[in-house]
């Protein structure tokens, strides 16, 4: 296993307007089962297939550990690069059987029947594919495919391991037994694994780390608890996660546990790292429905989610997510208080103190 | 960890060494059609222009592209009679075994030309022995009324009716079936709902049909031949042949005019078919619904038993005239089960040093042509569809030239590429290379689109799983591509050999003694008045064609739509 790094990645694909990728720097250590998380379009996929070998970098360099496998003037193309892939389609070859897939890079790399034999049925057997071996891929499920395509990618040993929107193509109570699978296997390999997907779900829950991608940048690299409860940015915080985004401005000094800031006509103290914060991040379980908040708020819309209700709240023209044990009707007045939202500074947006203001 | 670091680049490097595959391809393909067009305006012979305005101040010259113009113009009519009838009851309406009609009405496609004119004419005429079998033969001496401007067009329009129809089923499958229950809905019923609907919708898809078989006819050499050479009716291809039969290759400048001529009338028609083509699609895409299926009512048998009747007129009939036929003693002589004899078959098949030959000829450059085109092909489709460039672009949209191109003209071109080779003394005409490079331009297009709608349909993914598995591109082709791809190239391989081992038109202008074809032989034969044993030679053909029909028709549920010509 390696770790991969990218500095200074970019991709602009011929008559596109826009770079595909934009200055991408990471560090995905050996080991590590990291998810790229964004909107179709983000670059995702792009990072992806660079890391592949499918796509040649516009600029900067990838390493896998101590080589440099893309770089200026430098190329090792795919069958070099010995990295495994499992595609959203699967690609399972239709004319070989289930072990005729999974033996088929190690016949490409030439090693003696028996320990192909030996190999490829240890690799079924990792994926509960054995009694399946002789089976055309046609004539398997969904999930059996995915196993497959799994098996084919591990039984070469790769020292990564790449995985493009393997769950999209599942029905719902597949993908919760397949996430499942992923992270056993993670467990038992060991292997490096970059994970794309487009649903924060799965994302949250398989990955170690999480980069969050939009507009060929990574907004935030983090793990998944730091991506929810301390976004960087407007991006990431609405993106992530349930909540309200709302404008605010600092009411007082940065201490250690945060600052006092002012939003919505309240001051709010709230958890931080910037003395100069643009926003507020309001998660559900920050908003406490109670008299004693000083905040009104007139519920816009109410949603059972099993166990307890989600409900849309309009407080001072801003829109809020709480959650509430009970059903409250539309139109009723409720009292709430914000407890220690995160508060952040959205790149490039003005900030000035709220005194300041008062001051002018 | 197993796992080498090569040097970067390895697969790049293999894929622009493939790369070089396009240009051998351009030359064959496309480089005799390009000298042709150099020959036109002047070029080798010093003189501009001044063959053109020679050549098309000469009578013959415009009474042959009259009669041409003529035949052709004729025989769409009947062609888009024929097609555009089947296709409207066979796509539209509940006729049963509707498989079974559209092989019956292909088979008249995929049978040579020159085998249709000589089976027809065993049906008519004073010596047609089927017509002494019921006693309606027309005293001898009579004329054979089928060598007249009106046999041509008969048989151009049976020829080329599945053309038509083709192209037309194609356009109404594209009809969604909701725009006809909207018009029923409407309070619109039977022919009106054909009239007012279906037809209008499908006339684009019917001017493109009727462009192709107008250019095909144009240069079928093999009816315009064997009917029209009897009757002194000449037409631009057999004014060709005849010049150059009877003036060999000195008079190569003025037939370079002729054969301009008639490339220029086909491309037209081509470029009409291709933007007629594209019309069809606007507006209807997207709107695929369930097919057209308009119950017949108490109707359905009659209309079945006439669309059998009519198979068995333009099928059947010929057939068994020219099966009878080979099945007589002597021409002229009434078959008779006492007089039954396979001499003619056994004389043509294994005595016969100059068919046995043909044979051979024919079936070796038939092999060779599809083996050939499947290796060719298979890169080539695969370069086209993952490493796009402009010269895969040109190629893609230029090939076709040779294989619409009337036979005569591309033979003709070929002619002129090949007579002196660049920078030696050595000519290949006169050989067999010539009709083989011949062949490899004129069908290159009947195995590339085949392979290449096998290989669009793969998914890349299938290649970069085996790239990432650390397959090179050689091996990714071999073990990938090829696997995958190889019905569809099976089948081209067969089409191409169908069409091939039939060939007269190019042939008829390539050959010299020693390589004679099938197609040049029955001519040949039917010529030097030998007709029985040309119908034997024929009748053995058509066995041949009907079995490898047959064979493609069982490959047919493994392949990717729109890859077997007859089903779509």
């Amino acid at each position: 296993m390696a770790e991969l790094i990218y500095s200074g990645l970019a991709k602009q694909f011929d008559g596109s307007a826009r770079p595909a990728l934009d200055g991408i720097d990471a560090r995905i250590e050996s080991g590590e089962f990291v998810a790229l998380l964004g909107p179709s379009g983000c670059g995702k996929t792009t990072l992806l297939r660079l890391t592949a070998g499918f796509e040649e970098p516009t600029r900067g360099e990838i390493r896998m550990g101590d080589r440099q496998v893309a770089g200026p003037g430098h190329f090792v193309p795919p069958e070099d690069r010995g990295v495994g892939i499992v595609f959203q389609s699967y690609a399972l070859w239709p004319h070989m059987s289930v072990a005729g897939n999974v033996s088929y890079p190690l016949e490409v790399r030439g090693l003696a029947r028996a320990e192909r034999a030996r190999r490829v049925e240890e690799a079924l057997a990792l994926t509960g594919l054995s009694e399946f071996a002789d089976r055309a891929p046609a004539q398997l499920s969904g999930g059996q495919r995915q196993r497959v395509a799994l098996a084919r990618c591990l039984v070469a040993e790769p020292r990564a391991v790449l995985l493009d929107e393997p769950l999209a193509n599942l029905d719902l109570a597949l993908r919760a037994s397949m996430q499942e699978n992923f992270t056993a296997f993670h467990r038992r390999t060991g292997a490096t694994m970059l994970y794309v997907t487009h649903d924060q779900g799965e994302a949250l829950a398989l990955a170690s780390r999480v980069a969050v991608m939009e507009g060929g940048r990574i907004r935030q690299f983090a793990a998944p608890e730091v991506l929810y409860s301390e976004p960087v940015d407007c991006f990431v915080a609405g993106f992530v996660g349930d909540g309200a985004v709302v404008s605010a401005r600092a009411a007082g000094p940065l201490g250690g546990r945060g600052l006092e800031v002012e939003a919505m006509g309240l001051r709010i103290s709230a958890r931080g790292h910037e003395a100069l914060p643009t926003h507020l991040c309001i998660r559900p379980e920050d908003v406490n429905l109670t008299d004693e908040g000083g905040l009104r708020a007139r519920v816009r819309g109410c949603t059972y989610l099993g166990g307890r209700f989600r409900v849309v709240l309009d407080a001072a023209g801003e829109d809020l997510v709480a959650y509430s044990r009970v059903r409250l009707e539309a139109g009723a007045q409720v009292g709430l208080r914000i407890d220690r939202p995160w508060a952040f500074r959205e790149p490039g947006a003005s900030a000035l103190p709220a005194q300041v203001m008062a001051n002018a | 960890m197993s796992l080498s670091f090569a040097k970067g680049g390895s697969s790049r490097s293999e894929g622009r060494l493939l790369s070089w595959l396009l240009l051998p391809v351009a030359l064959i393909a496309l480089g005799p059609v390009v000298r042709l067009l150099l020959e036109g305006v002047g070029f080798g012979s010093g003189l501009t222009g001044a063959y053109v305005v020679d050549v098309m101040s000469q009578n013959s010259t415009r009474r042959a592209l009259m009669h041409s113009l003529v035949t052709a113009a004729g025989g769409t009519i009947l062609s888009v009679l024929i097609g555009g009838a089947f296709a409207f009851l066979v796509a539209l309406t509940n006729v049963r075994a509707r498989g079974a009609l559209v092989f019956c009405l292909m088979v008249p496609m995929m049978i040579p030309p020159q085998i249709t004119a000589l089976a027809w004419m065993q049906v008519t005429g004073p010596s047609s022995v089927l017509l002494k079998m019921i006693g309606l033969a027309p005293p001898l001496g009579s004329p054979q009324p089928l060598h007249s401007p009106g046999g041509i067009i008969l048989l151009l329009g049976i020829q080329h009716a599945s053309i038509v129809f083709l192209t037309l089923r194609a356009g109404l499958r594209q009809i969604p079936a909701d725009l006809v229950e909207a018009a029923r809905m409407s309070g619109a019923r039977g022919l009106r709902v054909w009239a007012q609907i279906v037809m209008p919708l499908t006339l684009p898809a019917l001017g493109a049909g009727a462009a192709i078989a107008f250019v095909t006819a144009l240069g079928n050499f093999g009816i315009l031949a064997m009917l029209g050479i009897p009757a002194r009716y000449s037409t631009l291809p057999t004014l060709i042949y005849q010049r150059l039969v009877g003036f060999g290759p000195s008079v190569l400048s003025e037939v370079a005019v002729l054969a301009l001529l008639i490339g220029l009338v086909a491309i037209a028609g081509v470029l009409l078919a291709r933007w007629l083509l594209a019309r069809k699609s606007h507006g209807l895409v997207g709107l695929s619904g369930q097919p057209l299926s308009i119950s017949l009512g108490r109707a359905r048998l009659p209309v079945e038993i006439a669309l059998w009747a009519f198979i068995a007129a333009i099928l059947a009939l010929p057939l068994m005239a020219l099966l009878f036929t080979s099945l007589i003693p002597a021409y002229g002589v009434s078959l008779t089960w006492a007089n039954m004899t396979f001499d003619a078959w056994v004389e043509a098949l294994f005595r016969q040093p100059m068919t046995r030959r043909a044979y051979v000829n024919s079936i070796g450059l038939a092999l060779g042509a599809s083996a050939i085109l499947m290796a060719v092909c298979l890169p080539l489709a695969w370069l086209m569809a993952r490493r796009p460039s402009r010269a895969t672009r040109t190629i893609d949209a230029l090939v076709d030239l040779p294989y619409a191109l009337p036979g005569v003209v591309l033979s003709i071109a070929c002619i002129l590429a090949f007579l002196d080779l660049p920078f030696t003394d050595m000519t290949l005409y006169g050989t067999i290379w010539i009709i083989l490079l011949a062949y490899l331009a004129r069908f290159l297009v009947v195995m590339l689109r085949p392979v290449q709608a096998s290989v669009g349909q793969l998914d890349p993914a299938m290649e970069e799983a085996a790239s990432a598995a650390g397959a090179r591109l050689g091996r990714r082709l071999r073990t990938i591509v090829l696997p995958l791809a190889a019905p569809a190239a099976a089948a081209g391989a067969i089409l191409v050999f169908l069409t091939a081992v039939n060939e007269l038109t190019v042939s008829a202008l390539l050959w010299s003694s020693g390589t004679e074809t099938l197609g040049v032989v029955i001519f040949n034969l039917e010529d030097s008045g030998e007709t029985v044993m040309a119908s034997a030679l024929a009748m053995s053909i058509v066995l041949l064609i009907v079995c490898l029909m047959a064979g493609v028709q069982l490959l047919a549920r493994r392949l990717p739509k729109g890859v077997v010509p007859w089903q779509s």
